[in-house]
């Protein structure tokens, strides 16, 4: 999955990045509800991780409602994912906003520039994500 | 000594001690690898994880102590033992002129279980061919032949000892890669040392660091990491504050570095609440901390790079 990476100098234990990751992965609707998620064997090989370490994040996932185990064909996003609470969500844009708008003044660009930008990165990531839905990436090859 | 019991840990080891003359290698090292675990023995060159190794197969006597498999006594048991074990060896050791086939054929008549497509199987994966004898492969290919007979019998506990040093990036990734699929296939107990630390970062659930002959760490990975974090902070000297980062000691520092621009250090006792209130006194600013890989809590606790050591080889 090109959009899960996993940092060795993150103190959180992998399965919680592993954990993290996917669930923004669905908030951000990169990963579409009913859609299926690398097995837990390819996701380990891919992250080069202990499958063990998948399998706790996919459970805990599961748990959540946030996947689906469907017996004897394999792990999906849950059809109706329970999604970030509001002000959750509009928290962390807040936090993320005020870093970023900090940055720009700081090297002296105006705002007009900094909202440009903004929109370029938004337009670029919606490309990416439509060329490379990451759960779709296994069924195709 | 009981006999074995589905409760004993795969490969355990207790108040160990192995010296050579005057030398001592292990200094009654205590440790447990449970089932299902995959345990990484870390330490420099001459630490004493061969020694440790080599006890817990039953080829070296220990000088007092245990060592045991499946809760049974190493060296008495050798024989019987080392048939639900798969090893792969510091140096990849086999009869020259044999080829991967002969090897694996030969072996299969010394295993209950054995399962000869398998090796087929991984071998076509490692690009390794059947045919050639052993003596004409390369280092890396040498490995991954034992490795693939190692895993034949599916072993109820792999030995991995430094098996992929001296390999190129591209041959290590593949070991490991191997290693991982038997790990999803089987959830295979594996006990390992390796100075390749990036590589078992993920693979690993425990860790151990053996340093002069002493276990000096014996700890769940994920617990190492929350434990071990890397502070900055630029350091004043004020009225009230007159001694260099002595708020430190709080948080257990294991290597303090004081720059041009403040200190650096890493701790072994991290506490976020504590570092709130660190962040507070007079006189520390900017104070910054950051997680560390497995390499980075393994210099901090072992003294030094371990591919700089490696580099060294056995000129020591």
């Amino acid at each position: 999955m090109r959009f899960l990476r996993i940092d060795p100098s993150d103190p959180a234990p992998i399965w919680s990045q592993i954990e993290r990751n996917l669930r923004r992965l669905v908030a951000s609707s990169a990963l579409a509800p009913g859609e299926a998620v690398p097995s837990v064997r390819d996701l380990a090989k891919d992250l080069r991780v202990n499958p063990a370490t998948v399998a706790k994040a996919y459970q805990r996932l599961a748990d959540a409602g946030i996947l689906a185990v469907r017996r004897g064909d394999g792990t999906y996003v849950a059809e109706k994912p329970p999604l970030l609470a509001r002000g959750e969500r509009d928290r962390t844009l807040r936090d993320g906003a005020s870093t970023y708008a900090a940055l720009a003044g700081s090297i002296g660009a105006t705002q007009e520039q900094a909202e440009k930008e903004i929109a370029a990165a938004w337009r670029n990531q919606e490309r990416t994500l439509a060329k490379a839905p990451p759960g779709k990436e296994k069924k195709e090859e | 000594m009981s006999s074995t019991s589905a409760n004993s840990p795969a490969a355990e080891v207790e108040r160990l001690t192995v010296r050579y003359g005057r030398t001592l290698a292990c200094d009654a090292v205590s440790l447990a690898v449970s089932p299902g675990s995959v345990y990484a023995l870390l330490g420099r060159n001459g630490a004493g994880k061969s020694s440790l190794v080599q006890c817990l197969l039953g080829a070296r006597k220990p000088s007092s102590g245990f060592a045991r498999l499946f809760g049974t006594d190493s060296w008495k048991e050798r024989a019987r033992l080392l048939s639900r074990v798969g090893v792969v060896p510091e140096e990849p050791d086999a009869p020259p002129a044999m080829t991967a086939r002969q090897l694996s054929d030969f072996c299969r008549r010394l295993y209950a279980r054995w399962d000869s497509a398998a090796v087929e199987a991984r071998l076509a994966r490692f690009g390794v061919a059947p045919d050639v004898a052993f003596g004409r492969l390369s280092k890396g290919q040498k490995g991954q032949v034992l490795l693939a007979l190692a895993l034949a019998s599916s072993p109820d506990l792999l030995v991995l000892d430094d098996p992929t040093l001296g390999l190129d990036v591209v041959a290590r990734r593949a070991f490991w890669d191997e290693l991982l699929d038997d790990l999803s296939d089987r959830g295979t107990t594996v006990f390992l040392t390796t100075h390749d630390l990036a590589s078992v970062e993920g693979i690993a659930t425990r860790v151990g660091v053996l340093k002069s002959g002493r276990l000096v760490v014996d700890e769940e990975v994920d617990a190492l990491k929350a434990r071990f974090r890397r502070i900055r902070y630029g350091n004043r000297i004020t009225e009230t504050r007159t001694a260099y980062g002595t708020e430190l000691d709080q948080f257990d520092a294991v290597g303090v570095k004081v720059r041009g621009w403040g200190v650096e250090a890493v701790v072994s006792n991290w506490d976020p609440e504590a570092f709130e209130r660190f962040r507070g006194i007079d006189g520390v600013e900017d104070a910054e901390s950051s997680g560390l890989s497995l390499e980075e809590i393994f210099i901090a606790v072992a003294g030094e790079s371990p591919r700089a050591e490696a580099a060294k080889g056995e000129a020591r």
